[in-house]
């Protein structure tokens, strides 16, 4: 080192410092208060927006009690017809909940382990299949799994309703249980082999611990999911009515008390879940104590194993794969040409609106989410203002958790005429719906790769002379860019597929899950099955382009 | 050259966790134009809290900061204009290696030319010019160390902080490291602060160390003042090899020294007692390093040597085993009182003791300290 420093007096080279003009603009914005004003408007954004219309709805149910009281528990004609109605919706909604969840659960343990621990040819292609019907728009799915049942006679009912929603809520156990055995190292299972426990033993006492997170976390997403679903239930329901199917109902016929009261009961239902997950995955204990090694030896065999691994790839081809895209294959036999091209009623210009619509609601969506998502995230990951910042971190899920029915009603009566009167149902109406409960899945996401990515380098970057801003843009941002492109996707994936809180409010507007659910009601198959196709295979290539991106992060 | 120094902390505290945890306690420190100095203590003493006060990345709770004589409050870290350099090295990896190396040039907003110029030099100094167009992820931890340094020395500032620069090197690589980190600093003639716990790197290259534990800050000087003269136990523990003797004061005497027992039953030995800081039946610790234990064969001849025995305290111990290590011998003995401590020698030092046996130590009075026996001893003897 010392022989090479070179002397420099006969090449002295004049220093001009002039600053270029986007250092000097980040190094004048970078002073605290410019900063401050972000965050307050970030804040002021995020708590408008998703906690106003839930505060506002419980004001408004406050205030309407009388009416409440007359609607639901003491019409004149009906006397509380209606309390029985919604106490029959909820346990309808609760039992195919669960019921889907159980199901999904012993499901996922066998297909979670094939998709990590095991190596085949076709691997990523299946895991990307298992997670597709994330992507779908449930509306698309449900049409599908009534198609697929309907062969084998299945009528519209609670039976199909559960079908439909073990489709759609799978991926979200199969994708949490995943990503707690990728990060579980496997040493631990080595050691507790060579310490002579049998594979079952092992799975029980060592692999289940690991992935308790994972299996709760997955299952009260799944549970909530299921819980507030609107657009695969509308379709597959028959005459049975889950309570979003009802808050729908309740808004087509302007039932405006009724509807309020039954969003703020599933509203306080779906935040004592979120706020379960966290006492649950802290306490929840699971049996390792007690040890039954003969037992579990004998089933650690490994004909167990074929056996548990062929019944479960069994049972997700047939339960969930093949009733998900049975309508792909449907599109051959349909005569879509004369009803959707030909008809008089012009379906394709209806579909070629409402695919619009949808696309441009799920852009905006995604832009107005990403100016105040990244800052958010940069508020949680980086103030420290203590417990305030985790409040922020905890209401922030608070919209995935919720039906979107419900909280696309709150948004109704926050904004709409009966609120601060800004906003018609409508185009601008679903936009803010979709802002709303999409902000999450943008924010995640970013918080992620923030908390993940060095915060050394951002030091370094200041000890060299970067002001706030130029650290961001030059260091930050390349760091969390594939988080970003995640969150972008993800929302407009979410947006693409929402059919609940769209009813809800959309007016005369429609977007391609909602035509799907009235061509299907009203019997258009052709047409319906066309659209679904259409909105699929949009859906596989975002969620191939998801994993594209999140794939890099690990390279 | 003024006297004003470079860096200068006036009653610094730093709190964390709303004054739960103390990191610094009230430390002023004064650092000269030019020096080399490091911040040396055990894991959590507050010295990477220190540097990063300085550097602007921690806000001091109270107390001052000074550069040049000037209050640097408020001061973001990208106007201090110094070199941070970090153990974990802190390399943009999306960066190229050329690119890593301007950007503080850039931030500074120099013209082209000088940019090129300097970046080209610093890529020099450390020996990576040929790696320029490549990205940081081909080198391995010293290629990375010797890029950071790379990136902070070219930006041109004076004063460069470093956090365990050599700590996330493998210790063989480290020890040559440290040398050519060392002659490039005084090459470019920078005031350099250096926190390490590694006594022995601070030891080898410093031109002042400061000791810290617990927040505070217990000595400061020169390697070899802090070596020779330490001001507690937990100093001289910590730098080198020490042994440690429990007595209690027999006698003072005259020209400020006195006459300790070495517990009941052991040795009774003359040392200093500067300024009188003990009186009679005081408690004391004893100190003397490994290497400072002369051995004897017992039935030596100290009258006919030839050298001046004035100083040297004399007395018997018990010889309970000696090992050979290579470079040095070590020789573990126990006094009759039940003591124990060590004596180390070069590899070649000829002896023919026999263990088990009796052997006669010298200790010169200069290389005895004393302290007070604390009331928490283990805590001082402890390393954290």
């Amino acid at each position: 080192m010392r022989e090479t420093i070179q002397k420099t007096e006969n090449r002295e080279i004049e220093k001009e410092e002039s600053l270029s003009i986007s250092l000097k603009v980040e190094k004048f914005f970078s002073k605290p208060i410019y900063r401050k004003g972000l965050d307050a408007i970030t804040i002021i954004f995020f708590l408008l927006v998703i906690i106003g219309p839930i505060i506002n709805i419980f004001s408004t149910i406050f205030l309407n009690i009388p009416a409440i009281k007359n609607d639901v528990f003491a019409d004149s004609l009906l006397g509380n017809l209606q309390w029985k109605n919604i106490l029959t919706s909820l346990g309808y909604s609760f039992s195919v909940a669960a019921i889907a969840v159980g199901v999904d659960i012993i499901l996922a343990f066998p297909i979670s382990i094939i998709l990590t621990r095991y190596n085949f040819r076709g691997k990523k292609i299946l895991d990307a299949i298992v997670d597709l019907p994330m992507a779908v728009p449930t509306s698309a799915l449900g049409f599908s799994v009534l198609l697929f049942w309907g062969i084998f006679g299945v009528e519209p009912g609670f039976s199909l309703i559960i079908f439909g929603h073990i489709v759609f809520t799978f991926p979200y156990i199969v994708r949490n249980m995943k990503i707690v055995l990728e990060k579980s190292n496997t040493l631990y299972e080595d050691a507790a082999r060579t310490l002579g426990a049998s594979g079952v033993t092992v799975f029980r006492t060592i692999t289940l611990p690991m992935m308790k997170q994972g299996i709760i976390a997955g299952a009260i997403l799944a549970f909530t999911r299921s819980l507030g679903e609107t657009g695969a239930t509308i379709i597959l329901s028959g005459l049975v009515e889950t309570s979003p199917i009802m808050i729908v109902g309740f808004r087509r016929q302007l039932e405006l008390p009724s509807a309020s009261f039954l969003a703020g009961i599933l509203i306080i239902i779906s935040l004592a879940l979120l706020f379960s997950i966290k006492i649950l995955t802290r306490k929840t204990g699971f049996p390792i104590k007690s040890v039954w090694p003969r037992i579990e030896r004998f089933f650690s065999h490994k004909y167990f194993r074929y056996f548990r691994d062929i019944m479960a790839l069994g049972v997700l081809i047939f339960i969930i794969l093949v009733p998900a895209f049975y309508i792909t294959a449907q599109i051959i036999g349909e005569d879509f040409i004369g009803e959707l091209f030909l008809g008089q009623d012009y379906k394709w210009a209806f579909l070629y609106t409402s695919l619009i619509n949808s696309i441009q609601i799920g852009a905006l969506a995604v832009v107005i989410n990403l100016i105040f998502g990244v800052p958010l995230a940069l508020i949680i990951t980086k103030r420290k203002w203590g417990r305030f910042v985790t409040f922020l971190d905890t209401i922030l899920d608070i919209p995935i958790a919720m039906p979107s029915a419900a909280l696309g009603f709150a948004t109704f009566l926050f904004w709409g005429p009966a609120g601060l009167n800004i906003f018609q149902s409508g185009f601008s109406m679903i936009l803010f719906v979709h802002i709303a409960f999409t902000f999450p899945y943008m924010v995640r996401p970013i918080i992620g790769f923030l908390e993940s990515s060095n915060k050394g380098v951002e030091e370094a970057a200041r000890t060299l002379g970067a002001s706030n801003l130029t650290v961001f843009r030059r260091i930050t941002l390349p760091n969390i860019k594939q988080g970003i492109i995640a969150g972008c996707i993800m929302v407009f994936t979410r947006s693409l597929g929402e059919t609940g809180a769209t009813i809800v409010v959309m007016g005369n507007v429609r977007t391609v899950p909602v035509l799907i659910v009235d061509w299907v009601e009203a019997n258009a198959f052709p047409s319906a099955v066309f659209a679904s196709v259409i909105v699929i295979i949009f859906s596989a290539f975002l969620i191939f382009a998801l994993r594209a991106v999140t794939k890099k992060r690990s390279d | 050259m003024t006297n004003i120094p470079s860096i200068e902390l006036v009653n610094v505290t730093k709190t964390f966790n709303e004054e739960k945890v103390l990191a610094v306690d009230n430390i002023s420190l004064e650092i000269e134009d030019g020096d080399y100095v490091f911040l040396l203590g055990p894991t959590g003493c507050g010295k990477t809290t220190t540097l990063r006060m300085i550097a602007g990345l921690e806000k001091p709770t109270k107390g001052k900061v000074l550069i040049d004589g000037k209050d640097i409050e408020g001061i973001p870290p990208e106007d201090r204009d110094m070199g941070f350099i970090f153990q974990h090295f802190e390399i943009f990896d999306h960066l190229t290696v050329w690119e890593n190396v301007t950007f503080g040039l850039e931030m500074r907003g120099y013209n082209d030319e000088y940019i090129i110029q300097e970046a080209e030099k610093a890529l020099n100094t450390v020996g990576l010019s040929e790696y320029s167009d490549e990205y940081p992820s081909i080198f391995g931890n010293p290629g990375m160390q010797k890029l950071g340094i790379a990136r902070a020395i070219a930006t041109g500032a004076k004063i460069l902080i470093m956090d365990e620069p050599l700590g996330s090197l493998d210790p063989k690589v480290s020890k040559v490291f440290r040398h050519e980190l060392r002659n490039l600093i005084k090459d470019l003639g920078l005031t350099a602060i250096h926190v390490t716990h590694n006594q022995e790197e601070a030891m080898a290259i410093a031109d002042k160390i400061i000791i810290m534990r617990s927040g505070q800050i217990l000595q400061m000087g020169t390697p070899y003042e802090l070596y020779e003269n330490p001001n507690s136990i937990f100093v001289a523990n910590f730098l080198g090899e020490t042994n440690f003797l429990q007595g209690f004061v027999l006698k003072l005497l005259e020209d400020s020294k006195m006459n300790i027992w070495i517990r009941l039953g052991g040795p009774k030995i003359i040392c200093n007692n500067f300024n009188n800081k003990f009186i009679l039946d005081d408690n004391i610790i004893i100190s003397f390093r490994y290497e400072d234990v002369y051995l004897f064969p017992v039935d030596y001849d100290f009258d006919h040597s030839t050298y001046d025995w004035s100083k040297m305290q004399i007395f018997k111990a018990n010889l309970e085993a000696a090992r050979f290590v290579g470079a040095t011998k070590r020789f573990y003995l126990m006094l009759d009182c039940g003591d124990r401590f060590l004596s180390i020698k070069p590899g070649n030092f000829e002896e023919n003791f026999i263990v088990g046996e009796d052997i006669m130590v010298g200790l010169d009075i200069d290389d005895i300290h004393a302290f007070k026996t604390p009331e928490n001893l283990l805590n001082e003897l402890s390393l954290t």
